[in-house]
C-alpha cells in the first residue's frame, strides 16, 4: 500500500520559544482513514497546520523534519498551493462563506486537475444540500455547515483529505452520520483521509490505523484493533474499562513507563 | 428643475464611481482607500500624458490610460497593503493616506502644480448638448453617466456569475478560508485594488476632460467617501443610491444656500448617518464589529 | 505599555529572591538590578516616575543643557527646538486619545483649529490676555471634544476614523464662515501674549514658555498612562466589550479621552496662535491632522516618550530636506522642493508603518532589550 503522506520527525516551534509538537512521525496509506486522537492542547491542529501550510499566521514555524506528499517535500509551501496538489484541508472553524449561498459556496474553490468527483455526485453524496441550493450558509445549522464544508473539500478533487474536529459541536446522531460518510468515501472514491479528533470512538470507528499525541509528542501508533485492545487507550479515550478502584491518571504505572522513554 | 436634476444625475455618477472604488477595496483589504481620490487625479494624469505622447489618437489613449491605472492598482496591492496583511485596521488606512500623499508628490513633481486640459491634446471636443425638456448638458456629461452604468453592470455581473467573482467576494469575507479552498487570495485582492483604481481612474478621465486637472482634484474622492459610507461599505448596490442622495444634497445646497455648504454636505450627511445607522442604507450590520 | 515593563514590583522580586515568607531585606537602596530586570524593593520605589539612576542622570542632563542651549545656540536652531516643542504638545495629546484609549481620530488639526479661532474671536472682542483666552479655549475645546467623542459610544476603529474626519470639515467649515464674516478673508491678527504686564516676545521668550509647556504636558501624560483613567484606557483600547464586562464604564472613559485630548490640543492651537500672530484656516488642513498621526505612528504608538520622538523627527525632516537637496543641488527650482518635502514624508511613514510598527520607541526597546538580554536572544516563556 503505497504511502501517500509522511511526516518524518516534524517539530513546530511557535515564537522562537515554545515547542508545541516534537519529534512527530506518522504514514497515511492511500485509501485508507488514519485517526490522529489527542485532548485539547496535545498538538494535533498544529499537526494540521504545519502539513497544509497554515502556521504562518500564528508566528509558527516547522523547525525541524519533513513533510512528504506524493512523493514530494510540502514543507513550508504556501496553502494554495497544497490545495493544487490534492492535500485539502476541512478546517475546525469558520469552514463556510456565510454570505454565501449554498450554491455560491461550491463555485468558491480552485480545484487541481484530478477529477475525482462531479458536483452532481456530491449533491448526491449530500441531498440536504441540494434542498439548500439557494440559502445562504450562514443560516445552515451545525450539522449542514459540516456537510458544506465536506462537499466544497471534495470539489476541490483531493487525494488526501485533513479532517479537522469533524465532531465538534455536533450531536451524537449527526456524528455518525458524517462518520459513515467518510468512510463511505474512502471506501467509494478511494480518498485518504487523515482524521484529528477527540471524539476518539467515532473516529475509530471508521478508521483503519490510529495514533495519539500528548504534549505534542506520538506516543502510541497501531492498527485500530491494537488500540481498541490497549488498556490505557480504552480507559483514557474511550472511556471504557476502569477497574474497580479507579485509579488516577498519574498512578497508571504502565502508561508512565512508557512515557519516560520520550 | 430639470437641469437640477441633470447636474445631479452627472454628480451622482462621478460619485458612483468612486464608490465603487471604495467599495471594492474595502471588500478585500477591509480598509478605506483614502487615496482613492489621487487614484482618480493620476488617471487624469495618465490620460494627460499619453495624449501628449499620441495626440490625436484618443483610441491608443484612452484604453492605456486605463491599463495604466489598472497596473498601478496592483503595484499598490502588491507593495503597500499586502505587506500590512496582519497589522491593525488603523495601521491600513494610514498606508492608504501615505499613498495619496506618495501619488500627489509624485503628480506634483513630473506635472508641476498647472491646470492642465488634456481634450485638445485627445484630438476630442466637448460640445454642449441639449436634452429634451431644456436642460444642456456637455458630452463628457453623458460620457461620465454611460461609463457609471456600463461599469456597474459589468461589476454585478462579474460579481455574481463569474466564477472569478465569486471566488472575490469569498476571498473578501475569509482570506484564510479561501486559502483553504485553493483560491490565491492575493492574486484575488491585487485584481480588486486594480479595478478601484480602474473606476477611479476613468472618472478622473472623463472629469478632466470635461472640466480641469490639477493636483487638487483629490477633494472629489473625499466628499466621495461619504457616499460609501452612506450606502454601506461593503454594499456596492448601496453606492447608486447614496450617490444619488449626496449628489442631490449638495446640488440643493448650491442652489438654495453658499458654496461653502455644499462642500461640507457630504460630510453632514455622513455624519447623519454614522449617528443614526452606521452600516449605511444596505450595508451589513456585522461588519461595524468586524473592525 | 508602560516605561517599567521590566519591572515586576514588589511580589516579583520575592517571588525570584527568596521563595521565603519573609521579605527580603535588601541593600538599601530601593532598586535591585537582577539578570531578568529591575526589581523594585517598596512602593514608593515603584510609584517613581523616573526609577533608575541611569535615567535620573539623564533626564537631569537634558533639563540643564535645555536650560542653558540659548547661551551658545543660534536662534534658528532655539525656533527648531521652540517648534518641536509645540508639536509634541499636540502630539501627546493625539497620543493619549489614539495611542492610549484606542479611539482614532482623524480631527486633530479641527482641534488646533477651534483654539486658535477661539482665541481670534476674543480677540475680535477686544479680549487678548491669555488669563482668559487660555481658560476659554480649554472650555471650548473640552465641549468640541465631547461633541466629536459621541460618535465613539457606538462606532470603533474605521468608521470611528471616519466621523472624526467628517467632523474636522464640519469645524474647519465654520472657522471658514467665521474667517469670510470677519471681512477680513485671508485671517486674523493677534496680537502678543501680554500676562500682568510681562509680553511674550522673540525667540528665547517662546522658547522657554514651549518647553515648559511641553514638560508639564509630558509629566501630566505619563502620570495620567499610570493612573486609573490610564489603566481603564488601555483597557478599552485592548477590547472594549471586555472592559465594559469588569465594571469600567466605558462611555464616561471614552468622552473624558476625547475632552481631555481635546482641550490640551485647543490649548496648543492657543499658543500656536499666540507664538505666530496670525490666525487662518489654511493653516489647518488635513495635512496637518496627517502630520500629527504620522509622530505618533513613527514615535510608537501609546508611548509618551514615542509621542515626542516622532514630534521632533516630523518637524525636523523637511528642514533636513532642505538640507539635503542644498547640499545636492544647490540651485533646485521652488516647486521641485515642495513635493520632495511631501513625498519624503509620505516616504519615511510608509517605512515605518510596514517595517517598523512599534516605531522609533519600538527600535529603541529592541536595541536596549539586545544589550540586557545579551547572551540570550528571547525574552524567556513566563510559564513554569
Amino acid at each position: 500500500m503505497t504511502v501517500l503522506l509522511e511526516l518524518e520527525n516534524v517539530e513546530v516551534v511557535y515564537h522562537h520559544v515554545a515547542t508545541a509538537v516534537q519529534g512527530v512521525s506518522l504514514r497515511v496509506p492511500e485509501r485508507s482513514i488514519v485517526a490522529l486522537l489527542g485532548t485539547n492542547g496535545a498538538g494535533k491542529t498544529t499537526t494540521l497546520r504545519a502539513i497544509s501550510g497554515f502556521l504562518g499566521s500564528d508566528d509558527a514555524r516547522v523547525v525541524g523534519g519533513r513533510i512528504v506528499f506524493r512523493g514530494e517535500t510540502v514543507t513550508g509551501r504556501r496553502p494554495h498551493e497544497t490545495v493544487r496538489r490534492g492535500l485539502v484541508l476541512v478546517p475546525e472553524r469558520d469552514k463556510v462563506f456565510e454570505t454565501l449561498t449554498v450554491q455560491e459556496n461550491l463555485a468558491a474553490l480552485v480545484s487541481g486537475p484530478r477529477r475525482l468527483v462531479s458536483q452532481q455526485q456530491v449533491f448526491e453524496y449530500f441531498p440536504v444540500l441540494a434542498e439548500r441550493r439557494r440559502q445562504l450558509a450562514g443560516y445552515l445549522s451545525g450539522g449542514e455547515r459540516q456537510m458544506l464544508a465536506l462537499a466544497t473539500a471534495l470539489l476541490c478533487q483531493p487525494r488526501l483529505l485533513l479532517v479537522d474536529e469533524l465532531s465538534l459541536g455536533l450531536a451524537p446522531m449527526i456524528v455518525e452520520r458524517l462518520m459513515q460518510l467518510v468512510a463511505r468515501l474512502r471506501d467509494e472514491l478511494g480518498l485518504a483521509v487523515l482524521l484529528v479528533e477527540q471524539n476518539a470512538a467515532a473516529a475509530l470507528g471508521i478508521a483503519d490505523a490510529g495514533y495519539v499525541i500528548e504534549h505534542g509528542r506520538i506516543v502510541y501508533d497501531g492498527s485500530v484493533q491494537r488500540l481498541l485492545a490497549h488498556e490505557d487507550i480504552r480507559e483514557f479515550y474511550l472511556g471504557v474499562g476502569h477497574r474497580a478502584d479507579r485509579r488516577r491518571y498519574t498512578e497508571v504505572k504502565q502508561y508512565r513507563r512508557r512515557r519516560r522513554w520520550f | 428643475m430639470l437641469q437640477a436634476l441633470a447636474t445631479t444625475l452627472v454628480v451622482a455618477s462621478l460619485y458612483a464611481l468612486l464608490g465603487a472604488g471604495y467599495v471594492l477595496v474595502y471588500r478585500s483589504s477591509r480598509v478605506l482607500n483614502l487615496a482613492q481620490g489621487d487614484l482618480l487625479t493620476l488617471g487624469g494624469y495618465f490620460v494627460f500624458a499619453l495624449a501628449a505622447t499620441f495626440p490625436g489618437l484618443p483610441a491608443v489613449s484612452l484604453p492605456l490610460a486605463v491599463l495604466a491605472s489598472a497596473l498601478t492598482g496592483v503595484l499598490v496591492y502588491v507593495v503597500l497593503m499586502r505587506p500590512m496583511a496582519g497589522h491593525p485596521i488603523f495601521a491600513a488606512v494610514l498606508v492608504t493616506i501615505t499613498l495619496g500623499i506618495l501619488l500627489r508628490a509624485v503628480i506634483v513633481f513630473v506635472f508641476t502644480d498647472r491646470t492642465r486640459h488634456p481634450l485638445g491634446n485627445l484630438g476630442l471636443t466637448n460640445p454642449p448638448r441639449a436634452l429634451p425638456g431644456g436642460a444642456v448638458v456637455s458630452t463628457f456629461d453623458l460620457v461620465m453617466v454611460a461609463t457609471a452604468v456600463v461599469l456597474f453592470v459589468g461589476l454585478f455581473v462579474f460579481l455574481k456569475l463569474s466564477p472569478l467573482g465569486i471566488q472575490m467576494r469569498a476571498a473578501g469575507e475569509r482570506a484564510l478560508l479561501a486559502s483553504q479552498r485553493g483560491i490565491n487570495f492575493h492574486g484575488v485582492f491585487a485584481l480588486s485594488w486594480a479595478l478601484a483604481a480602474c473606476a477611479g481612474g476613468l472618472a478622473g478621465m472623463i472629469y478632466a476632460s470635461n472640466v480641469r486637472l490639477e493636483p487638487s482634484l483629490d477633494v472629489l474622492g473625499l466628499r466621495a467617501f461619504a457616499v460609501a459610507l452612506v450606502g454601506g461599505l461593503d454594499s456596492l448596490a448601496g453606492v447608486i443610491p447614496a450617490a444619488i442622495i449626496v449628489a442631490a444634497v449638495e446640488v440643493m445646497s448650491v442652489r438654495y444656500g453658499n458654496p461653502l455648504l455644499s462642500d461640507v454636505s457630504p460630510f453632514l450627511c455622513l455624519l447623519l448617518m454614522l449617528l443614526v445607522r452606521p452600516w449605511g442604507l444596505f450595508g451589513t450590520r456585522e461588519e461595524l464589529e468586524r473592525v | 505599555m508602560s516605561e517599567n515593563e521590566e519591572g515586576h514590583g514588589f511580589a516579583g522580586a520575592l517571588r525570584t529572591i527568596g521563595g521565603h515568607g519573609e521579605p527580603f531585606r535588601g541593600p538599601p537602596c530601593q532598586l535591585v538590578a537582577l539578570g531578568g530586570g529591575y526589581f523594585k524593593t517598596s512602593y514608593e520605589a515603584d510609584l517613581a516616575l523616573v526609577d533608575t539612576r541611569l535615567r535620573r542622570t539623564a533626564v537631569v542632563a537634558l533639563v540643564l543643557l535645555l536650560v542653558v542651549l540659548p547661551r551658545f545656540a543660534s536662534s534658528f536652531l532655539l525656533d527648531l527646538v521652540s517648534q518641536v516643542a509645540l508639536a509634541a504638545l499636540g502630539a501627546l495629546a493625539l497620543n493619549v486619545l489614539t495611542g492610549v484609549a484606542g479611539q482614532i481620530s482623524l480631527g486633530h488639526a479641527g482641534f488646533l483649529a477651534a483654539g486658535a479661532f477661539t482665541t481670534a474671536a476674543l480677540v475680535e472682542r477686544g479680549v487678548t490676555s491669555p488669563l482668559v483666552t487660555l481658560p476659554a479655549t480649554a472650555v471650548v475645546g473640552a465641549v468640541l471634544g465631547l461633541l466629536v467623542g459621541i460618535p465613539s459610544l457606538r462606532l470603533r476603529g474605521l468608521y470611528l476614523a471616519l466621523g472624526t474626519l467628517a467632523m474636522h470639515h464640519v469645524v474647519l467649515y465654520v472657522a471658514g464662515e467665521m474667517q469670510a464674516r470677519a471681512g477680513g478673508n485671508t485671517g486674523f491678527t493677534i496680537p502678543p501674549a501680554r500676562v500682568a504686564g510681562v509680553v511674550l516676545r522673540g525667540t528665547v521668550g517662546w522658547y522657554y514658555a514651549l518647553l515648559l509647556a511641553a514638560g508639564v504636558t509630558l509629566a501630566l501624560v505619563v502620570n495620567l498612562q499610570r493612573s486609573r483613567a490610564g489603566r481603564a484606557w488601555m483597557a478599552i483600547r485592548d477590547r472594549d466589550v471586555a472592559a465594559a464586562s469588569v465594571g469600567i464604564h466605558v462611555a464616561r472613559y471614552k468622552l473624558s479621552a476625547f475632552v481631555w485630548s481635546s482641550a490640551v490640543t485647543a490649548l496648543a492651537g492657543t499658543l500656536f496662535a499666540y507664538q505666530r500672530g496670525f490666525v487662518s484656516v489654511e493653516a489647518f488642513g488635513f495635512f496637518v491632522a496627517v502630520e500629527y498621526i504620522a509622530m505618533i505612528i513613527i514615535g510608537g504608538l501609546g508611548s509618551a516618550l514615542g509621542a515626542v520622538l516622532g514630534a521632533a523627527l516630523v518637524t525636523l525632516l523637511p528642514y533636513g530636506i532642505d538640507a539635503a537637496v542644498a547640499a545636492v543641488s544647490p540651485g533646485a527650482a521652488d516647486y521641485y522642493i515642495f513635493p520632495a518635502k511631501f513625498g519624503a514624508f509620505g516616504l519615511l511613514m510608509a517605512v515605518f508603518l510596514i517595517f517598523e510598527p512599534l516605531g522609533l520607541v519600538g527600535i529603541w526597546r529592541r536595541v536596549r532589550n539586545w544589550f540586557f538580554l545579551w547572551p540570550f536572544r528571547h525574552r524567556p516563556l513566563r510559564a513554569a
